[in-house]
């Protein structure tokens, strides 16, 4: 058996490097094969709806666990409430490859709502300012000079948060939905108030941390800023209410439980309409027509749709924006979930959707954040792409994109342990170097993303990873300031 | 291939015999012949035509060594800045005033900006220029201002407004009742549009409504503007094939100057002198609606900061006037060089804006459009609408030197008569002067970004509009236009549109 697939391998191999003079001889494609393609859209979407259930069950968790700090502010319930965030990212990460595709996250116009980032962080909550008016200044957090090593104590300049022109810091503000929908349906794009990162930034504060870094005399900012331990250091005294036990309306500490309950509500009910189209027996939804192959152009189109998704996310969004820039740009900023530290499993998440999509399979996720997913209810194991290339004798480029895969793990698996080991992928992009594990896994993305690409041209679709969609030439990860 | 060509040029000749007895004061022109480079306006850069064009790609032959830096340049050019202070410290500092909070949101995919068409929504992708009248005496009592800036800026305004601030009241300003929030420093200004329609008749009876813009500020944060005040409404321009631009040299704009008209053709044609920051030193201007910017590097940096609100070197001062004390205090995003976009990330952004390719034409040898390429020459657009330049020998830029570009500009100042007019001279520029717009990519705005809209400040809806609004120098190319019968009027347009 294995012989004969390698001559088919050697056959379609050696049909290619024929036609490979002229772009427009497609006589080397195979017809598709409607019902395996069948079988493929079934699973993807099945994938989907598994997916995007997990993200509406793991936030609604996130709800119940800020309703719980909120009815009693102790420091270990805010450790519950940072975790449940950090478990409502587990699925929604691998969501991702649902993106760049016109499916429901996008066509609904969500998705800023949901991830958006930079956040405009200074408009929601105090942040660290200089008394002269300047946010380059030597007694903030950060930009204290200290020696290599140094652990400056984190102490939030707190007569800040008594600022006006902030969304918490103003009582005149309402903080309800009207706010966040208005603010982000405005007809020019506003700063990002709004979704998991909000949370994120409310709960953990911005992470100034100096532990470990090198030497500053305190004038450099760039260097001063980068952070290295854990995460942000809000304290839990900007949730505890003041002189009585219960909350004061106008109170500072009840504003930012508010301001959490209304963004996690927005973000349950965005994540349920993407769910509710991918949901089965809805003749008028998304999912209902996704899965319905009219003819061999369609099923083209929505295998160019999967595809899409899978090579836009690896090689544009994954490898340039979200690490490269970072990467060589040392800027921590660009750094996906860079309040919680957590971009170690952004990464792991995206890139594992993509082979998600590729073998056709979701394992569930992670609730104990041990590394090995162990929710498995909603688990799918059905009928990949990997899958069809291989029973359409597209063998060659099936097992060289599981390869690549598997180059792409190993990258991604040791960006998270390095990261569980105390070295944050904030510290990684520090030392860019060419045996980083970010570089190594920003090449295998690359590559992947070309196999992608290549499997779509042996199935006679057109481009589906576009060559505008990076800021970043991802092959050569080093190279430049910044992207 | 040829034998189409052939006949194309048969019908064209035979079509150009009946037109002589509707065209007014006639002069012998007629157009060189067709050749092929035409179809690619910026020559070895060119990129092909797609179904979704694009006027943000690099240039086709852009060394693959270059291609990480020009998508660095982009990034930056794309990704939202903003407010200071914030841990993404790469990546603030807007404002405190702004127009918009990156440059791509206004210069869409590198084409054309927008403006509403009602009264509704105030204005984005466009802005205003302001200045004060220039008296006698602020000749000599401003010559420094006047030397390096062009004009005097409204003393409390400056000469932008900027309809956008990082106050917290304008960014909620969809969510809360106005007065919920005070503004710690408020936009300049909330500009919205009138539009005022007049109905313009051919000799053949064909009518044509042609709109004209009228500036109502709905909202002003620093109180009255004053008398003395003049106003400039400009649409963002397509940014494509500025480098190409950038190259063609001096003495090639010079030569093509006729600033008294001594050839007596009624188009006279003058360059700009403005001042550069980089040389500390006036020299020709090429680039801006009025030639008032001398190189790439600043226009770029210029527009970082007054537009985004993103200091540089090249422009280091905050968008605030020194009577926007509020603005002035709040917080920057400095780092230790002082500005907010170091020079490495600025050239950058330089260095993708100078490379992005002008587009490959379409449909040249229809029929049309070819008698419409005689039409063009034969009336005269050709005169100021200069078809083609080579560029200067770069080592630095190898990829955009000597190259055989057709821009369709002369870039020198023309009266363009008192109905296009501003009435706000930059430096040499008068009131009524504009530099003549390049055409290359003119067919394609709509497509790149869904904007079509035509002259300075986006009043004309077409081609044709634009055509009418032309006055000054080009009014006896216009008169010609107006006396042709409907398909040649036609056949013009489609070659413009082909460009």
């Amino acid at each position: 058996m294995k012989f004969i697939k390698l001559a088919a391998c050697i056959t379609s191999a050696s049909l290619l490097m024929a036609c490979g003079g002229d772009d427009d001889n497609n006589s080397s494609v195979p017809a598709i094969n409607m019902e395996k393609a069948q079988l493929v859209v079934n699973t993807n979407a099945a994938i989907a709806y598994a997916a995007y259930t997990d993200s509406v069950e793991t936030a609604k968790a996130l709800k119940a666990a800020l309703a719980t700090f909120k009815a009693d502010p102790s420091t270990q319930n805010l450790t519950a409430a940072k975790t449940a965030w950090l478990v409502s990212r587990e699925p929604y990460g691998q969501t991702e490859v649902y993106r760049f595709r016109n499916s429901p996250v996008d066509a609904l116009d969500v998705e800023g709502d949901l991830n958006a980032w930079p956040l405009g962080e200074a408009l929601i909550d105090y942040v660290n300012t200089g008394n002269d008016g300047d946010d380059f200044d030597n007694d903030q957090i950060g930009v204290t000079a200290h020696g290599f090593g140094d652990d400056i104590t984190a102490t939030i300049d707190v007569t800040n948060a008594e600022a006006s022109n902030t969304i918490i810091g103003n009582t005149a503000i309402a903080i309800d939905d009207t706010l966040l929908a208005k603010g982000l349906a405005a007809e020019d794009e506003h700063d990002v108030i709004s979704g998991y990162h909000a949370i994120e930034f409310l709960l953990w504060g911005q992470d100034l941390n100096t532990a470990n870094q090198s030497t500053t005399d305190g004038t450099d900012r760039d260097e001063a800023v980068n952070a290295t331990a854990a995460g942000g250091q809000r304290p839990v005294s900007d949730f505890v209410p003041g002189i009585t036990a219960d909350y004061d309306a106008n109170e500072l500490s009840h504003r930012r439980h508010k301001y959490l309950e209304v963004v996690v509500d927005k973000l349950i009910a965005d994540l349920e309409a993407v769910q509710a189209e991918w949901a089965t027996g809805d003749e008028n939804n998304y999912r209902a027509s996704f899965t319905t192959l009219t003819n061999e152009a369609d099923a083209k189109t929505k295998l160019t749709e999967i595809l899409n998704g899978m090579g836009t996310l690896s090689e544009g969004e994954l490898a340039g924006e979200r690490m490269q820039i970072a990467f060589a740009s040392n800027s921590q900023e660009d750094e996906h979930s860079c309040f919680s530290d957590n971009t170690h499993r952004d990464i792991w998440l995206n890139a594992e959707g993509v082979s998600n999509s590729f073998f056709g399979d979701y394992a569930g996720y992670d609730s104990d954040l041990n590394g090995s997913d162990d929710v498995i209810t909603n688990a799918v194991d059905g009928y990949g792409i990997s899958d069809y290339l291989t029973e359409v004798g597209l063998t060659e480029v099936a097992a060289k994109t599981f390869a690549a895969l598997a180059i792409t793990k190993a990258g991604y698996a040791a960006i998270d342990t390095s990261a569980r080991d105390g070295v944050p992928f904030d510290v990684l992009i520090q030392n860019p170097t060419e045996n980083s594990s970010v570089a190594i896994t920003i090449k295998a993305l690359n590559q992947q993303s070309r196999l992608i690409q290549d499997a779509a041209d042996q199935l006679g679709l057109g481009t589906v990873v576009e060559s505008d969609a990076s800021g970043c030439n991802t092959e050569n990860p080093t190279s430049t300031e910044g992207c | 291939m040829k034998v189409v060509l052939l006949i194309a040029s048969i019908i064209f000749l035979s079509a150009c015999d009946q037109k002589n007895k509707y065209t007014v004061s006639y002069i012998e022109r007629s157009a060189p012949k067709f050749i092929a480079a035409e179809n690619n306006p910026g020559g070895q850069t060119t990129v092909a035509n797609q179904t979704q064009p694009s006027f943000q790609l690099p240039a086709a032959n852009l060394a693959d060594e270059l291609k990480p830096n020009f998508h660095a340049g982009k990034a930056l050019a794309n990704q939202p800045w903003v407010k200071a202070p914030t841990v993404t410290f790469a990546r603030d500092g807007l404002g405190p005033v702004y127009n918009a909070r990156t440059c791509l949101m206004c210069h869409i995919k590198g084409g054309k900006g927008f403006i509403p068409n009602n009264n509704e929504t105030p204005v984005r992708g466009t802005l205003v220029r302001l200045s004060k009248v220039l008296e006698q005496q602020d000749l000599s009592v401003h010559s420094e201002l006047i030397k390096q800036a062009g004009v005097i800026p409204h003393p409390m305004y400056g000469d932008q407004i900027q309809g956008q601030s990082v106050s917290l009241a304008h960014q909620l300003r969809h969510s809360q009742k106005p007065g919920t929030i005070k503004h710690d420093v408020p936009p300049e200004a909330y500009v919205h549009i009138n539009w005022i329609e007049k109905t313009f008749t051919y000799p053949d009876q064909h009518q044509v409504s042609l709109r004209k813009p009228e500036l109502d500020f709905k909202y002003l944060g620093y109180g009255p503007l004053g008398d003395d005040t003049q106003f400039s409404l400009r649409v963002a321009p397509t940014i494509h094939g500025m480098g190409l631009l950038g190259l063609i040299a001096e003495q090639d704009l010079i030569a093509l100057a006729d600033a008294k008209d001594k050839n007596n053709d009624g188009i006279s044609g003058r360059v700009n002198q403005v001042w550069d920051v980089e040389k500390q030193a006036t020299v020709v201007g090429r680039f801006g609606l009025k030639s008032n910017k001398p190189s790439l590097a600043m226009i770029v940096g210029g527009a970082f900061t007054n537009d985004v609100g993103i200091t540089n070197s090249l422009a280091p001062k905050q968008p605030c006037t020194e009577l926007q004390t509020a603005c002035l205090k709040i917080p920057n995003g400095n780092d230790k060089q002082g500005v907010e976009l170091p020079d490495n990330l600025l050239e950058l952004v330089i260095n993708f804006n100078r490379d992005l390719a002008p587009v490959q034409r379409r449909n040249s040898q229809d029929v049309s459009v070819l008698a419409g390429r005689e039409l063009f020459y034969q009336v005269g657009c050709n005169q100021c609408h200069n078809p083609r330049f080579v560029t200067q020998k770069s080592d630095t830029a190898p990829h955009l030197s000597e190259q055989v570009i057709w821009p369709y500009s002369d870039l020198l100042l023309h009266d363009m008569g008192p109905e296009l007019a501003d009435g706000r001279p930059d430096y040499l520029a008068t009131g009524s002067e504009w530099r003549t717009a390049p055409l290359w990519g003119i067919g394609l705005l709509h497509k790149v970004n869904g904007s079509k809209v035509f002259l300075h400040d986006g009043r004309a809806r077409s081609i044709e509009e634009a055509i009418l609004w032309h006055g000054g120098e080009a009014n006896q190319a216009k008169a010609q236009f107006i006396q042709f019968e409907k398909l040649d009027r036609d056949d013009l347009i489609n070659f413009v549109n082909s460009l």
